[in-house]
């Protein structure tokens, strides 16, 4: 039974990333994976990192961390493992983060009126307003297609 | 319907073992497949038959040798791979494609039962420069595709700087005769 089935409202799972926090929808999250190796090798993805090894899989790792708070997150060795969608099929993507993950729920405000893409509204959390990110629309801010409208939406 | 991609998380098995080679490009470890490569042999060894590119865009060609009778363009690995110039010490000269690559070094052969697929997740020049990703002693190593390093376009405005160099030092020569 799921956290929504059993409160009646929408879980999140909440991630601290340098000292704010985000979250995301429990239902994109696949699991909290423990510190592991960062394999890096050249490419030029904008937006990754790396990959990582679990279970078998290798899967990319997103520095997210640049995107949402202007600095790389690589101090922060543990990887909130979630879904991205690529057409009709699923993949799964890696953000690195301090370790500390909750499980949340509640209701969902609209966003800010200029907020980024990957926002996709706010949620209250320890007396705190936090961002509910969208992983799909802040993965695709890898793309070199949407490369330059990225760069306006980095925060300053 | 949506369904996982297995295909970008999972290796690919292939029906034999592959042979590599692992070799260094300024401390990043590569693997290519032993049987896209025709020879390995050091940079000194063709330092007298290297001819010097001039007016080419491609930044990372400077050179070219002559093998067999045919063109080969020398590749700096660094700048392919957009990683710090080192000194190369060796080169791989391809068997398929009159490409000869500067690498740092050989580490050693290796086996390899599978390769997985380069996640979808990356989108740039590497799905160009890679065939896959290698598991290999606890590193994940990145399995060069040779088709990658010069592209037809490449091939065509270098064969013709090539020409033009040519038809310009045979007209030097007949002046001067």
């Amino acid at each position: 039974m799921s956290m929504t089935e059993i409160t009646g409202k929408p879980s999140f799972v909440v991630m601290q990333i340098g000292r704010r926090h985000f979250a995301l929808p429990s239902d994109t999250v696949v699991e909290l994976a423990p510190p592991v190796k960062l394999h890096r090798f050249p490419h030029n993805s904008r937006l990754l990192a790396g990959v990582i090894v679990r279970r078998g899989r290798i899967v990319p790792v997103y520095d997210a961390a640049s995107v949402l708070i202007g600095n790389s997150g690589f101090t922060q060795r543990f990887y909130l493992i979630a879904r991205r969608r690529f057409g009709n099929s699923t993949n799964f993507g890696a953000i690195p983060v301090n370790g500390e993950c909750e499980l949340a729920s509640g209701d969902v405000l609209p966003p800010s009126d200029d907020h980024a893409a990957y926002v996709i509204g706010t949620l209250a959390f320890n007396g705190e307003a936090i961002d509910v990110i969208d992983f799909n629309a802040l993965a695709a801010l890898n793309s070199p297609g949407v490369a330059e409208s990225a760069r306006a939406e980095l925060p300053s | 319907m949506s369904t996982t991609n297995d295909s970008a998380a999972k290796p690919r098995r292939a029906r034999n073992p592959e042979r590599v080679i692992l070799f260094y490009v300024s401390n990043q470890m590569f693997a290519i497949a032993a049987e896209a490569v025709q020879e390995i042999r050091s940079t000194d060894s063709l330092a007298g038959a290297a001819v010097e590119i001039e007016g080419c865009e491609i930044a990372k060609v400077r050179h070219t040798v002559e093998r067999n009778h045919h063109t080969y363009y020398v590749v700096s690995g660094c700048v392919h791979f957009n990683l710090p110039v080192t000194r190369p010490t060796l080169v791989l000269i391809l068997r398929r494609y009159r490409v000869v690559v500067l690498v740092d070094r050989i580490d050693r052969m290796a086996e390899i039962p599978a390769i997985y697929a380069l996640p979808s997740a990356f989108e740039g020049d590497e799905r160009r420069w890679y065939r896959g990703l290698a598991y290999i002693d606890d590193n994940v190593i990145p399995v060069i595709d040779a088709a990658g390093f010069l592209t037809a376009s490449d091939f065509e405005q270098l064969d013709r700087i090539v020409k033009a160099s040519a038809a310009h030092r045979e007209l030097e020569g007949a002046v001067q005769a």
